[in-house]
């Protein structure tokens, strides 16, 4: 799939803009868990934050395969991937539900700031009891006059310990099943929003995650997001979105991982010659290679369609099958091609397949990619 | 006037039962219940049943007590035509 100029332009940008501002000591913040706020507002003012939404809401109104071209160039710049699973998350489950199913009103109170960097989004769906059966959810939100009393406790929220904004998804009554479910925007100051215990993860340690509780939190039934009862629609439109985009930063990511190795094959000398001569290692770079643009088509794809107003759901839960799958698969090659270097942290290879693991499990585990593009052929 | 259970059927046979006997497809068989229509599938017939007939549901009006059967659901949409 090729680019077309301005899309190679705003992607050599996004390169340039990453490797100036988002390369700081990615080691040492993986080991502390820190996030980057100063990092965070520096997207924001490139402009990263608002490149889906409409000008009029203070975005930048970008098609959405420029938007990948964007993404793949932040994930081939910059070596901190929790910074940018924290992006998308606020992208796709936070800004897009709001743009997609908002009101007027929730339109003009909360994109701006979503888009400038001053509100952090976050999505609260999955719970302890509710992961990939997700509609199973039972928090429960009661109407109560003007307003919705939600309780209950969410699991992995991303952004959860710095997120002024959150997207959550409660039952109006467990008895209708999905047809219960309905989507409310809720500020992290209201009260009986408890942001929980802060999870340690295995990868993508720079994008905070937590508990979410709500305890007798009640809601203003202007906040609810879409209609009461619908709220299905909206985590599918949401999970549509990060499917088919979260992995374009991870075709940078396995592109510099290619351009490494190469490199590395070539410097790195063993019995007299470069390690690339020899078949085992150079074949794992023809497929990471291979890997890398069967990936890139299926992205774009999800571009293409998304722009065309097609249905984009079967597309996307491919792209996210293959695309995870070779992504864990290419920090695997990596690590092996740099031998004992690439287990050391200080070379940050061991970091790349961390971070990368986390892809087969968030925006759906790969078992349920295969059961969506199952129930798509009709099986 | 538009059939209604047969704009239904054919929906529900067309979306969610390719290639399966008309026949087979009972009006009193609990779609939802029955595991015919998941969740998504559920939400896909109350989206279409709106759009194509132009009403709205409410959230407990999609329920299984009257959305789960097409009897049922027939019954739910001639109620909220003539309602309208």
């Amino acid at each position: 799939m090729d680019l077309t100029d301005e899309q190679r332009r705003l992607q050599e940008s996004a390169i340039a803009f990453a490797r100036q501002a988002l390369n700081y000591d990615v080691v040492a913040a993986d080991a502390a868990e820190e996030f980057n706020r100063d990092a965070w507002r520096q997207c924001a003012e490139f402009g990263v934050l608002g490149m889906p939404i409409p000008q009029e809401f203070g975005g930048l109104g970008l098609g959405l395969s420029s938007l990948l071209a964007v993404m793949e160039g932040l994930g081939y710049g910059t070596r901190d991937q929790g910074l940018l699973f924290s992006l998308n998350a606020h992208l796709w489950t936070n800004s897009i539900p709001i743009l997609m199913y908002g009101s007027e009103a929730q339109r003009r109170t909360y994109l701006p700031g979503l888009c400038n960097g001053s509100l952090i989004g976050a999505n609260a769906a999955s719970e302890p009891d509710a992961g990939s059966d997700i509609f199973s959810l039972r928090t429960r939100a009661v109407r109560d006059g003007d307003a919705y009393v939600l309780n209950g406790t969410k699991m992995f929220v991303t952004n959860a310990p710095v997120a002024d904004l959150i997207v959550a998804y409660a039952t109006i009554d467990p008895a209708l099943g999905p047809t219960g479910i309905t989507a409310f925007i809720i500020e992290r100051a209201t009260a009986g929003v408890i942001v929980g215990r802060k999870l340690h993860k295995m990868g993508l340690r720079t994008s905070p995650m937590a508990e979410v509780i709500f305890e007798n939190c009640r809601v203003p039934a202007g906040q609810r997001l879409g209609r009461e009862g619908r709220g299905v629609e909206v985590f599918e439109c949401s999970m549509e979105w990060e499917r088919g985009c979260i992995l374009a930063s991870c075709l940078g990511v396995m592109r510099r991982q290619l351009e490494e190795c190469i490199r590395h094959a070539r410097e790195r000398k063993q019995f007299g010659r470069p390690i690339g001569k020899n078949q085992s290692v150079a074949n794992r770079i023809v497929d990471m290679k291979v890997r890398i643009e069967t990936c890139r088509s299926l992205v774009y794809r999800i571009g293409t369609l998304k722009e065309r107003n097609q249905e984009a759901m079967l597309d996307a839960a491919m792209a996210k099958l293959h695309v995870s799958q070779c992504f864990v698969q290419s920090g695997l090659d990596a690590i092996q091609i740099y031998g004992g270097y690439g287990y050391m942290t200080e070379q940050q290879v061991e970091r790349d397949l961390r971070d990368a693991v986390g892809s087969s499990l968030y925006s759906g585990t790969s078992e349920i990619q295969r059961n969506i593009i199952a129930r798509a052929l009709g099986l | 006037m538009t059939d209604v259970k047969a704009t239904i059927r054919q929906f529900i046979l067309a979306t969610y039962l390719p290639g399966e006997s008309p026949a087979n497809l009972r009006d009193d068989m609990p779609l939802r219940t029955s595991g015919v229509l998941d969740s998504l599938a559920t939400l896909g017939l109350v989206s279409f049943v709106e759009r194509e007939f132009g009403i709205e549901l409410d959230a407990y009006e999609t329920g299984v007590e009257s959305f789960d059967r097409i009897d049922d659901i027939v019954a739910l949409v001639e109620r909220k035509r003539a309602a309208q």
